[in-house]
């Protein structure tokens, strides 16, 4: 049991608590992140670090325009080797209105100034050389999206939190949050720690919703489901993340570093809750998938499955910001994306939470917003 | 089938004479050292670091000797340590084979 103060107290050691931890420290704060297990036991460490800023919100595209940018340059700010590498997202057409929506998401994007075109089944071929275009009426395809290693990431963060005078707990997980009246003053962990700060940030994922009740708040993150697998490392072959929107779809990478495949999909209808255990279903019906869209890959061999959490918001983007306990900020609901926001949101949040407002407004991801501007390509 | 770069590092390893703790991921004891003297001293956090229980094997070959490196490290015995849970399949398997298995549980 003991007591320790610092400036700002982060819940959550994954991607997001990561993230926030390390800007703030940068700029001078005193922080303390205190994560359940150990750093990427939640959903970070079980997603496939895909990065990408097609979407249809303007406001994650340019969140994530953002991210990208910091991801291109992570390696010397963390001193560690991220494995970002910008092979691209190619989005598959099978039927026409998806071709027509990732249409309309490309004006969208290009707003911004993303690099990003409707090609055809025959580009689609030049880009990923093998791919079964059998349906195929082409894809939305952006060179500048890319990959990343979500625990080298994440562990550079909280490596980088310690150089600034910061401490990192595991095993710590948050039993209690203290308030002064309105304000928020110390958090409380099951091993009778005690930490005191006037800032205390809930990054905790799939869980934010628990740690919301805490303080008394409404948070409406729930997780489902989505299993995943890795398979054998092999010779270079496919050069972006391949999505396959259709309802018996996946999507998959080859991991740049290494050479292996890695790849999910999102099951329908949905599976709520945050079991992590692996189904049979998935390891039988995932590689039928990925064999239908690339053949070649047949032979390659799987080597492991799991599971992971995707923490939806109930439009499908991020919940970030203050809340109504003063000193309590919320940075969750990233609804499968945390990974690629992490930087991003990261550094806007510490922003935000230090000067009082962020270089890109945020508050259309507030707390208490309309939850109507729905992401469609999720 | 590993990859040129991959081979190129274990050969070089080898003939440097270090030892190879996790031969899947070509990791050496002295990796494996550093990590935990920086204060990662769970089986999961050197797992996620450095991929020890991330290979062919899922960590059957390398994460009791990495166990007791932590135990000499650290004072913390084998036993009290938590080991990462086994993931499926417990050998490689082809994904033309399993995307052509017939699935039990979907008929049910």
């Amino acid at each position: 049991m003991s007591r320790k103060s610092a400036d700002a107290i982060i819940i959550g050691g994954g991607i997001i608590g990561a993230a926030i931890g390390y800007y703030l420290a940068k700029r001078g704060l005193k922080v303390f992140v205190l994560e359940r297990k150990f750093p990427c036991a939640g959903s970070t460490g079980r997603c496939i670090g895909g990065i990408r800023a097609q979407f249809t919100h303007d406001l994650t595209i340019r969140v994530m325009l953002k991210s990208i940018k910091m991801f291109q340059e992570l390696d010397e700010e963390l001193e560690t080797d991220v494995e970002w590498y910008a092979g691209g997202y190619l989005f598959l057409a099978f039927d026409e209105s998806k071709a027509s929506s990732f249409k309309q998401a490309i004006e969208i994007q290009r707003r911004y100034g993303l690099k990003v075109d409707f090609i055809s089944p025959d580009d689609c071929c030049q880009v990923v050389p093998g791919l079964n275009r059998e349906g195929l009426l082409g894809g939305a395809w952006c060179p500048t999206d890319g990959q990343a290693n979500p625990f080298k990431v994440t562990y550079g963060y909280l490596e980088g939190v310690k150089r600034f005078r910061g401490q990192v707990f595991v095993g710590a997980e948050v039993k209690k949050i203290n308030l002064a009246g309105t304000r928020v003053v110390s958090v409380e962990t099951v091993n009778g720690d005690e930490f005191s700060a006037p800032v205390v940030v809930n990054a905790a994922g799939p869980w934010a919703c628990e740690i919301g009740k805490l303080v008394g708040i409404d948070i409406p993150v729930k997780p489902d489901r989505h299993e995943a697998l890795v398979t054998e490392a092999v010779e270079r072959c496919l050069e972006p993340m391949l999505v396959d929107y259709r309802p018996d779809g996946c999507y998959f990478v080859q991991h740049y570093g290494t050479g292996h495949f890695i790849g999910c999909y999102t099951p329908v209808p949905i599976v709520p809750g945050d079991r992590v255990d692996a189904s049979d279903e998935f390891i039988t019906e995932m590689p039928r998938r990925m064999v239908r869209l690339l053949p070649k890959l047949a032979s390659v061999k799987v080597i492991r499955q799991w599971a992971g959490s995707y923490e939806m918001s109930p439009d499908g983007n991020p919940i970030c910001g203050k809340t109504s306990v003063e000193g309590f900020y919320v940075a969750a609901g990233m609804s499968g994306h945390g990974f690629m926001f992490g930087p991003a949101l990261g550094d806007l949040m510490a922003e935000l939470i230090t000067t009082g407002k962020s270089s890109i407004d945020l508050s259309e991801f507030r707390l208490d917003r309309q939850w109507t501007k729905a992401e469609a390509m999720k | 089938m590993k990859s040129k770069k991959k081979l190129a590092k274990a050969g070089s390893k080898k003939a440097s004479g270090v030892k190879i703790v996790c031969r899947c991921e070509e990791v050496t004891e002295d990796e494996v050292r550093a990590v935990i003297r920086k204060g990662y001293h769970s089986l999961e956090e050197i797992k996620r670091i450095l991929r020890t229980g991330m290979g062919h094997c899922g960590g059957r070959g390398c994460l009791k000797v990495i166990a007791r490196l932590v135990e000499e490290e650290t004072g913390v015995p084998i036993a009290h340590q938590k080991f990462p849970g086994s993931r499926p399949p417990l050998k490689p398997i082809p994904l033309g084979q399993l995307g052509s298995y017939e699935n039990e549980q979907k008929e049910r």
